[in-house]
C-alpha cells in the first residue's frame, strides 16, 4: 500500500501539517513466529505441543488479512495432557515456601522486561490494538502484577495462615483482547501455589509467548500451560479430574451454559463477564475532562467493550458538542502505528458494531460518526449513539466496541436508578466536582469499580470485579488472592455427579403431610407459622409438616412453606435491605449483641428443645452459649470492614468497600440446628444483608424461637425464616431472580441443583456438596471464609489534586 | 499579522460555572504526548513550522546591542541555508515569527533587523515584567514607550494579585487599558500561570484576558519557577476554544519558558492541532517563546538531511 503511494514532500506537509505514518517495526514478532514455522501449537509442561490431526485456524493480520500463522485447535486429549502437566507440577510448586514462588515470579517479571519489545509488537500485530497502549500500559502492568503478587506471598505461611491453594486452575479467556486478562488471573493463582491450564482463543499467540517465557525459566515447568481452543473447552477442562477451579471470562450466555453443564462437578466456577462500562456525567463536572474520560473508556483501546454514557440534561448540549468535536480528532489506523488512538479488532467486532448501529437506527436512534468509513474497511470508526428509546431492545443489550450510547437524565437520583437498572455491574465512572454528590453516586452504584473523575485506571493492588451478570469474581488485591485459596480442611474434590438429576422435577412437588398422632411432651407450645416480614404468618398452602423428636414421637408441627411464601419473604427482605444497608456497622453490631443477650435469656428453653432433639444437656447448653458468642463475634468483626488502598502513581486514596450482597438466601444444614443457623445468620446480617433462611428440617423449632427475639429487635423483614420441604424451598430460592446470593448446606443433589439453577441470574452460590461442616470449630463455623462470602468488594477511586 | 482582536464586554457568567479537574487534566497532558508522533519528512516539515512560530527571545540583564544583533540575524536565518535547500524549502522564507526583547532593547532590535533587511516584528515585554508589581501608570507608560520605539507586539504581564483575590472586573479593566495603550501593536497577555494557584484560576484569567481584547494569551514569563506546562496549556486552549465558540474570535496562544528541545516543540504543535485544530497552526495564532529551542531544531534538521548528528560547531550560534 505504502509503495504505490508517493510520499508527500516536506514542502507539502509544511502547508498541510498532517500526521504521517509512524510504523513500529514488527520484525521480531515475525521472527518469533518463524521459530514456530508459523504453526502455533500449545505450550504444555515447558514444551511446545504440536499434536497431529488437529484442526487449524489461521491467525491473521486484522488489517491486511494476511495469514501470519496457523493455530492448532486443542482436543480433549490435549486438555488432559495439560491438566496432567499441571497436576504433576502442583505438588512441588505448592510445596515450596511462598518466598521461593515469589522469587520465581520476580524472575518471570524480569524475563518479560527483557523481551518486552517482542511482546508488545506481537500483541499489537495480531490483536490490532494500538501499540502505544500495549507498550505503555499492558506490558508494564504485566510486570507490576508479577511483582505485586510476589510481594503478597512472600510471607504466605504467616499472612495467609488457614488457607491453602485450591489446586489446578482452569482459565478460559475471551476472544482476543489483551493478554493482561490472563496475567490478572495467573499471577494470583501461581503466587498462592496453584498451577494453571489456560485455554486462550485462536489467533492470540501472546499468551503462548508468555508461557514460553515462563517455561524458559527452567524450574517448575508445568505451572503454566496454555492451549489454543474455543471457549466451549471450558466444560472439558472442568470435567477433568484434578481441576479444582475454572475461571471463565467471556460472554454472559456462554457462562450460563458452562454454569449449567458444570453443576455438581464439585469445583469452583468463577465468572467475569461482559465488557461494557458506564460513565455518569453530572452538571457540576469538568465537561472537557469528562469527554477525555469517554475517549479513555471507549476509543483508546484500553477497554475491551463499549460505553453507556449518562449525561445530566442541563449539560447535554454542551457535552454532545464537545464530544463530537473530540471524535473528529481521533485517529484510527494500524495498531502498530505509534500515532493512532484506536486500532481495529477484526471483522467479527466490526460486524457486531455495525449490526448494533443498524438496529439502533431502525429503533429511532441518532448516530454520529465524525469520519464514516466504507463498510469494506477493516476499521470501525468511533461512534456516538443517542436518542435511543429506553425501552427499545438495543437499549437493553450490551454496548459493543467502539460505541458510546448516550442518554440524558435529570437528577442524581434518577442517574442512579437508570445506572442500576441494567443487569450488568462491571465498572463505572462518576464525573462531578461536588464531593458529596460524587460519593453518593460512588457508593450507590451497584458495580465492582467506581472511578471518580477518571476512567479506566487499574493497579495490581486494587481488586476488580463485578456484581449481577458481570459475574462475581475478583482479580487484583487481596480479593484476587482469595479466589485461588480455600480454607484449610476443605474436602478434596471427589468426582461424583448425579448425571441424571432431573432439574425440571427436583423439589417441584411437596410430599403431603397428614396428621401424625398426638403431640406429646412438655410445653411451652412451639411457635407456629412462617416468620416473614417480622411476624409469624400462616403458610399460603395452608398445610403443616410434623416434627419428630429423637425418640420418634411427634414434637409438634411447623408450617409447610411454598413458592408463594418464598416470594413474600424475598419481597419483605428487599424492603428491609435498603434501610439495613444504610445502618452503620456499629448500629448493626449493637443489634447483634442485643440478640446474643436475648438468646442467652432464652437459653434454658432452647437447650431443652435441643435436648429433646437428642443432644446431651451439657452439649445443648454449650451450643446455646457458643451461638451467643458467634453473634457478638460477628458484631465486632462487622466494624472492621473495608480499608484504604495505596496505589503507586495515583495521588489520592482508593477505598476498598465491603458492600452487602442484597438479599441472601440461606438453606441451613440439618445438624447443629441452633448453632449452624446462628453461625450463618450472624455474618450475613453483620455485613448488611437481608436474609431468607430455611432452618434445619429435622429440628426447625430453635430457629423459630430465636425469631421471637428477632421480631422485637430487628426491622421487620430483615430476617425471614421459612420452614417446609427443603428441596422445594431450595428450588424456589435458587430459581428466584431477585435473590442475590445463595448458601446451601444440604444434600449432594441439592448442591448440584443450586449450582445449575444459579445460571439464571448468575448469583454467587456457596454449596457444601453434601459434606458436613464442623460448626462448633472456629475455622469452619466462624472463619474468615464466611465473612468473605457475606459481602462483595467495591473499589472506589478518588484521585485528588487542585 | 492577523487583524486585532476586539474583545467583548465583560461577562462574568462565562467564568462563574467553570470547573477544572486538575488530576484529569494532568492525565490528558501525559496522554497527549504519548499518543502522537511524527517521523521522517513529517518531522522535518513540522520542525520547520515550529521555527516559523518561534518568538526568538532574549530577556537577560546583560543584553547589549551586539547580542541583540546576533539574535536578529539568527531570526532571519534560523536554519542553515544548505539544509533548507536540501528540503526544497529555501524559497519559503523561513524566519522566526518575531524577536522578543526588553523595552530598553527594542531600538537595538529594530535597528538590527532593518540592517538585515528583514521585516520580522519586534516584540517587547512590558508592564513591569516579570512581576507586574509597579504602578499602573508606569506600566501603561512602558507600553507606550515600547510602541514608540517600534515594537509591534507587546507581551504584557497581568497583575497576579487581582486573580488571587478574585477581582475579575479590575483585571478586565487593566488589560483593557493595556490594549488601548498598545494602539496598533498586538497585545499578548502573559498570565504567569505558575503563580495563579489553580487551574480553575488559569481558565478564568484566560477568559478575562480574551474578553479584554488580547490577541494572544501566553503561559508564563519564563521567570517563574513553573513555566509552560502541558496541563496549563490544555486549560488555556480549552478557554480559547470556548471563547471562539462564544464569539467567533480566534485568539492566539503562546507557551513560553522551558521549551528547549525539538521533541517538545513537536508535542506543542500536536497539542494545538488536537485541541484547537489546524487553523491555529500558524504564526498568527501560535507562538513559542524560546531561546535555546532553535538550535536544537536546527540540529534535528541537520540530522534529518545528512543522516549524521551535528557537532557543536556545525551550526551557527544565535
Amino acid at each position: 500500500m505504502a509503495a504505490t503511494h508517493a510520499e508527500p514532500s516536506a514542502r507539502e506537509i509544511f502547508s498541510t501539517l498532517e500526521y504521517g505514518p509512524a510504523p513500529e517495526s514488527h520484525a521480531c514478532a515475525l521472527a518469533w513466529l518463524d521459530t514456530q514455522d508459523r504453526l502455533l501449537g500449545h505450550y504444555v509442561n515447558g514444551k511446545w505441543l504440536k499434536p497431529e490431526h488437529r484442526n487449524c485456524v489461521p491467525c491473521q493480520d486484522p488489517i491486511t488479512g494476511e495469514n501470519l500463522a496457523s493455530c492448532l485447535l486443542a482436543e480433549p486429549e490435549d486438555v488432559a495432557a495439560a491438566v496432567k502437566a499441571a497436576l504433576d507440577a502442583l505438588g512441588s510448586w505448592s510445596g515450596v515456601p511462598g518466598g521461593s514462588r515469589a522469587q520465581h515470579l520476580t524472575r518471570l517479571a524480569k524475563m518479560i522486561q527483557k523481551h518486552q519489545r517482542l511482546l508488545w509488537t506481537l500483541d499489537s500485530l495480531v490483536t490490532g490494538r494500538a501499540v502505544r497502549e500495549v507498550r505503555d500500559g499492558d506490558v508494564p502492568l504485566a510486570q507490576q502484577l508479577l511483582q505485586h503478587h510476589a510481594v503478597q506471598v512472600h510471607d504466605q505461611e504467616e499472612a495467609l495462615a488457614g488457607w491453602e491453594p485450591m489446586g489446578v486452575v482452569g482459565l478460559i479467556l475471551p476472544p482476543t483482547f489483551s493478554f493482561l486478562e490472563m496475567m490478572w488471573r495467573i499471577c494470583p493463582a501461581l503466587a498462592v501455589g496453584c498451577t494453571v491450564v489456560a485455554v486462550v482463543p485462536p489467533a492470540s499467540p501472546t499468551p503462548l509467548l508468555l508461557a514460553q517465557l515462563a517455561g524458559e525459566l527452567g524450574a517448575f515447568c508445568g505451572i503454566l500451560n496454555v492451549l489454543i481452543g474455543p471457549a466451549s473447552l471450558g466444560d472439558t477442562v472442568g470435567r477433568c479430574p484434578g481441576v479444582h477451579k475454572v475461571a471463565f471470562c467471556g460472554a454472559v450466555e456462554e457462562a450460563r451454559v458452562l454454569r449449567q453443564s458444570l453443576a455438581g462437578q464439585r469445583l469452583e466456577l468463577s465468572l467475569a463477564l461482559g465488557m461494557e462500562s458506564l460513565l455518569l456525567l453530572m452538571d457540576s463536572a469538568d465537561v472537557d475532562s469528562a469527554v477525555e474520560g469517554v475517549v479513555d473508556a471507549a476509543w483508546s483501546d484500553r477497554s475491551p467493550g463499549g460505553l453507556r454514557l449518562l449525561v445530566q440534561e442541563s449539560v447535554w448540549e454542551e457535552t454532545m458538542r464537545r464530544l463530537q468535536r473530540r471524535m473528529g480528532k481521533l485517529r484510527s489506523g494500524r495498531g502498530l502505528d505509534g500515532a493512532v488512538d484506536m486500532g481495529t479488532r477484526g471483522a467479527a467486532a466490526c460486524a457486531a458494531a455495525r449490526r448494533y448501529v443498524q438496529e439502533a437506527q431502525s429503533q429511532g436512534a441518532q448516530v454520529f460518526q465524525a469520519d464514516p468509513v466504507p463498510s469494506a474497511s477493516p476499521f470501525y470508526p468511533p461512534t456516538l449513539v443517542s436518542g435511543l428509546p429506553p425501552a427499545s431492545p438495543c437499549a437493553q443489550a450490551e454496548v459493543p466496541w467502539p460505541l458510546v450510547v448516550a442518554s440524558p437524565f435529570r437528577t442524581a437520583k434518577e442517574a442512579l436508578a437508570v445506572a442500576n437498572s441494567t443487569p450488568r455491574g462491571g465498572s463505572s465512572s462518576v464525573w462531578s466536582e461536588r464531593l458529596g454528590q460524587a460519593l453518593e453516586l460512588g457508593y450507590g452504584l451497584r458495580v465492582g469499580t467506581v472511578w471518580v473523575n477518571t476512567h479506566g485506571l487499574r493497579d495490581p493492588a486494587v481488586p476488580v470485579g463485578g456484581c449481577k451478570e458481570s459475574g462475581s469474581s475478583w482479580h487484583g488485591g487481596l480479593d484476587g488472592l482469595y479466589e485461588y485459596l480455600r480454607a484449610s480442611g476443605t474436602e478434596d474434590r471427589l468426582p461424583f455427579v448425579y448425571e441424571h438429576l432431573n432439574y425440571d422435577s427436583f423439589g417441584l412437588a411437596v410430599p403431603a403431610a397428614l396428621p401424625a398422632g398426638p403431640e406429646t411432651g412438655p410445653s411451652p407450645v412451639p411457635p407456629y407459622g412462617l416468620f416473614v416480614g417480622g411476624r409469624f404468618q400462616p403458610p399460603g398452602a395452608g398445610s403443616s409438616r410434623p416434627v419428630w423428636d429423637s425418640s420418634g414421637s411427634l414434637h409438634g408441627y411447623v408450617a409447610e412453606g411454598g413458592a408463594k411464601d418464598i416470594r413474600g419473604a424475598v419481597e419483605a427482605a428487599h424492603q428491609a435491605a435498603t434501610g439495613w444497608e444504610r445502618q452503620s456497622a456499629g448500629a448493626r453490631a449493637a443489634l447483634l449483641v442485643a440478640l446474643a443477650a436475648a438468646l442467652e435469656r432464652r437459653g434454658p428453653g432452647l437447650a431443652s428443645r435441643l435436648q429433646r432433639h437428642g443432644v446431651e444437656l451439657e452439649a445443648a447448653k454449650a451450643e446455646v452459649e457458643l451461638s451467643a458468642r458467634r453473634l457478638r463475634l460477628w458484631g465486632a468483626r462487622a466494624q472492621a470492614q473495608g480499608h484504604t488502598l495505596q496505589v503507586a502513581g495515583l495521588r489520592g486514596p482508593v477505598l476498598r468497600l465491603r458492600e452487602p450482597l442484597g438479599v441472601l438466601a440461606i438453606v441451613c444444614p440439618d445438624e447443629w440446628p441452633l448453632l449452624a443457623f446462628v453461625s450463618l445468620l450472624a455474618p450475613a446480617l453483620a455485613h448488611g444483608n437481608a436474609v431468607v433462611l430455611v432452618p434445619s428440617r429435622t429440628c426447625p423449632l430453635p430457629a423459630l424461637e430465636v425469631c421471637q427475639d428477632v421480631a422485637s429487635l430487628f426491622p421487620a423483614g430483615l430476617v425471614n425464616v421459612v420452614t417446609g420441604d427443603c428441596d422445594h424451598l431450595t428450588r424456589c430460592l435458587a430459581l428466584h431472580q431477585d435473590v442475590q446470593a445463595l448458601w446451601y448446606f444440604g444434600s449432594t443433589k441439592g448442591s448440584q441443583f443450586v449450582e445449575w439453577a444459579s445460571a439464571g441470574n448468575l448469583k454467587p452460590v456457596w454449596v457444601n456438596r453434601g459434606h458436613l461442616r464442623a460448626w462448633d470449630q472456629e475455622p469452619q463455623g466462624a472463619g474468615p471464609e464466611l465473612g468473605l462470602r457475606a459481602a462483595r468488594t467495591k473499589a472506589l477511586w478518588l484521585p485528588m489534586g487542585d | 499579522m492577523a487583524a486585532r482582536s476586539r474583545g467583548t464586554e465583560l461577562d462574568l457568567s462565562w467564568i462563574s460555572k467553570i470547573q477544572v479537574n486538575q488530576p484529569a487534566v494532568l492525565r490528558r497532558a501525559e496522554q497527549i504526548q504519548a499518543r502522537r508522533t511524527v517521523k521522517k519528512e513529517w518531522q522535518a516539515a513540522w520542525l520547520l513550522k515550529a521555527v516559523t512560530c518561534i518568538d526568538l527571545t532574549t530577556l537577560s540583564g546583560d543584553d547589549t546591542f551586539s547580542n541583540i544583533q546576533r539574535l536578529c540575524y539568527k531570526a532571519k536565518y534560523p536554519i542553515r541555508e544548505d539544509l533548507l535547500k536540501a528540503l526544497n524549502m529555501y524559497d519559503e522564507g523561513i524566519t522566526t515569527a518575531a524577536v522578543c526583547v526588553y523595552p530598553a532593547r527594542v531600538c537595538d532590535a529594530v535597528k538590527a533587523l532593518k540592517a538585515a533587511g528583514c521585516d520580522i516584528p519586534v516584540a517587547s515585554v512590558a508592564t513591569g515584567f516579570p512581576a507586574a508589581q509597579t504602578h499602573l501608570k508606569t506600566r501603561l507608560e512602558e507600553i507606550r514607550l515600547a510602541v514608540e520605539d517600534g515594537a509591534t507586539e507587546i507581551d504584557v504581564v497581568i497583575n497576579r494579585s487581582l486573580v488571587l483575590t478574585g477581582q475579575w472586573e479590575a483585571l478586565y479593566d487593566e488589560i483593557r487599558q493595556f490594549r488601548q495603550a498598545c494602539g496598533e501593536a498586538h497585545l499578548k497577555t502573559i498570565l504567569a500561570t505558575g503563580e495563579l494557584g489553580s487551574l480553575t484560576n488559569v481558565y478564568k484569567a484566560s477568559m478575562i484576558a480574551m474578553m479584554a481584547g488580547s490577541d494572544f494569551i501566553k503561559t508564563s514569563t519564563g521567570k517563574e519557577t513553573v513555566n509552560a506546562t502541558f496541563p496549563v496549556a490544555i486549560v488555556m486552549l480549552r478557554a480559547i476554544r470556548d471563547f471562539f465558540w462564544k464569539t467567533g474570535n480566534k485568539v492566539g496562544f503562546k507557551p513560553a519558558g522551558g521549551i528547549r528541545t525539538a521533541k517538545d516543540s513537536l508535542a506543542w504543535l500536536s497539542l494545538i492541532k488536537e485541541e484547537l485544530g489546524d487553523e491555529w497552526l500558524k504564526p498568527e495564532l501560535f507562538r513559542i517563546g524560546a531561546s535555546a529551542l532553535l538550535s536544537d531544531i536546527e540540529r534535528q534538521i541537520y540530522h534529518h538531511v545528512t543522516g549524521r548528528y551535528a557537532a557543536y560547531h556545525d551550526l551557527p550560534m544565535s
